[in-house]
C-alpha cells in the first residue's frame, strides 16, 4: 500500500537524523570524559589475609587495626579472651571508631556515637551495629572474611 | 525548540529580542580570503579542549619530583581513557601552537593588524608568547630526561639576556638549577597563572574583535562584497571546522601517543640528539649562527638581544606601518612579513633535519 502523504516531513526526518546524530556524538564524548574522571573505584575486599603471628599475643581487652580495603579493620580480643573482627568504621558517616577499653565500648568522636562489645550501636546516632567479619585461621594466616563469603586463596 | 514560557521568562528579565536582533546583525564578510577568518576560531576551540583535558589530568597528575614521570605513566597505563587524554593533550598542545602561527601569519600578511587593529594584534601576540610558555612549563611537568634538558636550555638561554638575565632565570628555575623547586614552579605557571592570563586576554581578544567587526584586506576593500549573518550561517560553518579539526586531534592521539622517556637524572649527561619542541626549533638554529664571541663580548648574549629586538619588532608592526594605516598599499611590510615567514619557516625545516 502507498500512502498519499508521508508521515513526517522532510525536515522532521532531518532534523531527528542530525539531532540524534549530535546527541550521540556528545552522549560519547561526555561518556568518555566521566570514565577518566571517575576512577575505577577501590571495591572492598571480601576477604584479607594477614600473618597470624602478628596478632597471637594481643593482649585481652584490647584491639588491633588492620587493613580492610581502604578503611580500617578492628581485631578485638575481649576481656574474657573470645575474639571479634570488626570493620572499624561508624555505620553513621564513616568516621573511624576507638576502642575505649575502661568502658569496654567503641566510640565514634564524630557524633558522639556508642557500640558495645559485640558492636551494636547503643547509644547516638549511629544507625546500624558495626559490621562484624568471620576470623579463619588455615597455618600461619589468619582470613578475616565478610559473612557469608567463600574464600578462595589464590594458589601460591 | 519553542518554548514561549521560557522565552517570556527570560523577555521579562532581559531584553532577549534585542540580543536575538544583534546576533543577527552582526555580519562576517565573505571574499576569496575569508578562510583566514576560521584559523582564530580553531585556535579558541583547541584552547577550550586544552582547558578541558587539562583539567582532567590535574585530577591524577602529581607535581612532585619523586612521583611526577611515575603518576603519568600511571595515568598512561591504569586510569580509564588516560592514555587517550594525555595523548589528546599533547597534541592540542601542538595543533593550538601550529594554528596559533598560522592565525598570526595570515594576519600579518593580509595587514588586518593595521589601524584600528593594533590591540587586536598585540593581545594575540601576547597569547603566543603565554601559549609557547603553556608549552614549555607543560612540557617539563613529565620530568623525563628530554624535559629537564629543554628547560635548562630554555631557561639558560633567558639567563644570557644582559642585566636582567640572571634575575629572569632564578625566577623561572626557583634554584640554581633546574631542580624539583622549578618542577612546582613550572605547575603553578602551567595550572593557575597561565590559564587566568590566558583568559583575560582571550577574553579581551574576542571583546576588541566584536568591537572592530571582521577586518577586509585592503585589496578587498574598495570592492563591494557579500556579507553573511554571524549567526546561524558563519557560527554553523566554524562548528563544521571545528568537527573536522576534532577527528584530526583524535586521530592523532590515538595513532601517535607521545613518549615517555626515561626519568630525569639531574647528574645524567642529556640524551644524544635531544630537540626541543617544533616551535623552539628556529631559536635554537639562529642561536647556533652566532660564534662564541663576538669583538670579546659573549655571543650568546648578542644572540638573544638581536632575536628579542627583531621579536620586538615583529610586535610593533602595526604601529611602524603607516601606509597600511591610511589604507594605502604597503608591499615593504609585505615583504617584511614574507621574510619573517620564510626565516621561520627555514629555520624550523633546518632545525628539523639537522
Amino acid at each position: 500500500m502507498k500512502l498519499k502523504y508521508s508521515l513526517i516531513t522532510r525536515r522532521t526526518f532531518l532534523n531527528t537524523l542530525f539531532g540524534g546524530w549530535l546527541f550521540a556524538f556528545f552522549a560519547g564524548t561526555f561518556s568518555a570524559l566521566m570514565k577518566f574522571a571517575f576512577p575505577t573505584l577501590g571495591k572492598e575486599p571480601d576477604f584479607v589475609v594477614l600473618n597470624r603471628k602478628d596478632f597471637t599475643d594481643l593482649a585481652n581487652n584490647s584491639v588491633k587495626r588492620f587493613p580492610w580495603g581502604g578503611v580500617v579493620g578492628l581485631y578485638f580480643k575481649k576481656a574474657d579472651g573470645s575474639v571479634l573482627a570488626l570493620k572499624g568504621v561508624c555505620t553513621h558517616m564513616e568516621c573511624n571508631v576507638a576502642y575505649k577499653p575502661e568502658e569496654r565500648r567503641f566510640y565514634c568522636a564524630c557524633h558522639n556515637g556508642w557500640y558495645d562489645e559485640n558492636g551494636k550501636n547503643i547509644s547516638g546516632p549511629p544507625p546500624k551495629p558495626l559490621e562484624v567479619f568471620t576470623i579463619m585461621e588455615e597455618g600461619e594466616k589468619l582470613i578475616i572474611a565478610k559473612k557469608g563469603v567463600k574464600v578462595e586463596l589464590p594458589k601460591a | 525548540m519553542n518554548c514561549p514560557k521560557l522565552k517570556n521568562w527570560l523577555e521579562e528579565r532581559y531584553d532577549w529580542e534585542g540580543m536575538k536582533r544583534f546576533a543577527k546583525r552582526k555580519l562576517v564578510p565573505e571574499h576569496r580570503y575569508d578562510l583566514w577568518y576560521y584559523t582564530g576560531g580553531i585556535t579558541l576551540f583547541l584552547f577550550i579542549l586544552q582547558f578541558l583535558t587539562g583539567m582532567l589530568l590535574a585530577f591524577y597528575y602529581v607535581p612532585h619530583i619523586d612521583f611526577a614521570h611515575k603518576s603519568i605513566i600511571e595515568i598512561v597505563t591504569k586510569q580509564n581513557l588516560g592514555w587517550f587524554f594525555r595523548s589528546f593533550h599533547h597534541w592540542g598542545s601542538e595543533l593550538c601552537i601550529a594554528f596559533l602561527f598560522i592565525h598570526l601569519f595570515g594576519t600579518l600578511l593580509l595587514k588586518s593588524y593595521r589601524k584600528p587593529r593594533e590591540f587586536l594584534w598585540a593581545t594575540g601576540f601576547i597569547l603566543l608568547g603565554v601559549s609557547i610558555f603553556f608549552g614549555l612549563s607543560g612540557y617539563l611537568l613529565l620530568w623525563d630526561e628530554r624535559a629537564l634538558a629543554a628547560v635548562r636550555v630554555a631557561t639558560g638561554g633567558a639567563g644570557n639576556f644582559p642585566f636582567i638575565g640572571g634575575f629572569i632565570k632564578a625566577f623561572l628555575r626557583g634554584s640554581i638549577d633546574v631542580t624539583g623547586d622549578t618542577l612546582t614552579r613550572f605547575y603553578a605557571f602551567h595550572v593557575a597563572i597561565l590559564p587566568i592570563i590566558t583568559l583575560l586576554l582571550v577574553g579581551l581578544h574576542l571583546l576588541l574583535m566584536q568591537y572592530h567587526g571582521m577586518s577586509v584586506p585592503l585589496s578587498l576593500e574598495k570592492e563591494k562584497r557579500r556579507e553573511i549573518p554571524f549567526f546561524p550561517n558563519f557560527f554553523y560553518k566554524d562548528l563544521m571546522v571545528w568537527l573536522v579539526v576534532l577527528g584530526v586531534l583524535a586521530t592523532l592521539a590515538v595513532l601517535l601517543p607521545p613518549e615517555i622517556g626515561a626519568k630525569a637524572d639531574p647528574l645524567a649527561p642529556p640524551p644524544e640528539n635531544v630537540k626541543p619542541e617544533w616551535y623552539f626549533l628556529f631559536l635554537l638554529e639562529t642561536l647556533k649562527l652566532f660564534p662564541g664571541a663576538i669583538l670579546g663580548l659573549n655571543g650568546e648574549t648578542i644572540a638573544i638581544l638581536m632575536v628579542s629586538c627583531a621579536i620586538l619588532f615583529f610586535f610593533l608592526i602595526p604601529f611602524f606601518d603607516q601606509r597600511s594605516a591610511r589604507g594605502e598599499k604597503s608591499p615593504l611590510f609585505t615583504w617584511i612579513g614574507v621574510i619573517y615567514l620564510l626565516y621561520f619557516l627555514t629555520m624550523t625545516v633546518v632545525g628539523y633535519l639537522s
